[in-house]
């Protein structure tokens, strides 16, 4: 299998960078619904955000496999 | 006034699991965000694994097009629709345009470069001593800092303030207001790369 190393270095680099502004936001919402601010439905839907653009950047990932030519 | 029997059970319901303060169309939209994004990145995994350098230069030129036409729309039309919009009006749109945007965009965006730099290495140009391939990483950086920087994280925050139990409206409407903005930046950095773009095809 021909690996594109740069492209699945980019792919990781992005999805680290993803995760860390979003558990940062998503540590803030649960704060706000322990405080009884926020619905639980605010938190089911980052969860939900959350892995969705996970899929799409491992989806993404896999062209790092497809290397061409 | 004393509660009849049939009001008691959502009223016990009601203290138990207070209702969602997310508008129903909100997981709809979200849905639909999703099924239209995951399109882009199965159809270039498609092209690679198919070798088919037709459908590599479709889904980069779709995926590049909608993003830099979606990005002048919101910059050059949407910013000053939503300025002539009262606040109310201004939050009704964010709380449907974020979730509706919210996969779509950065899955047109991540396609459009991964395509681009693959068709770059197929025809020989990623060569990362040219002025011009420097150019375009440089304005892809800035996109893409600007994307997983601001756009995200502000339509993020949009999302948790409309499920608060009492949204501040005032700042989902800067919130999006910011992102529309900043849209319009896009939109002009995207005109650059289609002009480097240019340049890198006659080459």
């Amino acid at each position: 299998m021909n690996v594109n190393v740069a492209a699945l270095v980019a792919v990781f680099a992005f999805a680290v960078l993803m995760l860390t502004i979003f558990g940062t936001l998503y540590r803030g919402a649960v704060r706000s619904h322990q405080r009884g601010e926020l619905d639980f439905e605010g938190i089911r839907i980052l969860r939900w955000g959350m892995l969705g653009q996970v899929a799409i950047y491992a989806i993404l990932a896999v062209t790092a496999f497809l290397a061409w030519p | 006034m004393q509660p009849g029997p049939s009001t008691l059970p959502a009223e016990a319901s009601a203290l138990t699991a207070p209702p969602s303060t997310l508008p129903p169309y909100t997981w709809a939209l979200l849905r639909w965000s999703f099924a239209i994004g995951v399109i882009p990145p199965i159809v270039l995994v498609a092209a690679l694994a198919l070798k088919s350098k037709f459908l590599l230069i479709f889904i980069h030129v779709i995926t590049g097009g909608t993003w830099t036409g979606f990005d002048l729309f919101m910059g050059v039309v949407m910013s000053r629709v939503m300025r002539s919009l009262e606040i109310p009006a201004r939050v009704e749109v964010a709380k449907r345009l974020t979730p509706t945007t919210f996969f779509m965009m950065p899955s047109f965006a991540a396609t459009a470069v991964t395509a681009g730099i693959f068709l770059a290495i197929l025809d020989g140009k990623f060569d990362l001593t040219s002025p011009w391939i420097i150019a375009a990483l440089v304005v892809v950086v800035i996109l893409t800092a600007q994307g997983f920087g601001i756009f995200m994280p502000n339509g993020v925050r949009i999302f948790i303030e409309l499920a608060k139990l009492t949204p501040d409206t005032g700042l989902i409407a800067r919130l999006n207001m910011r992102n529309i903005s900043l849209a319009g930046v896009q939109a002009l950095l995207q005109v650059l790369i289609i002009l480097i773009m240019a340049h890198l095809a006659l080459d």
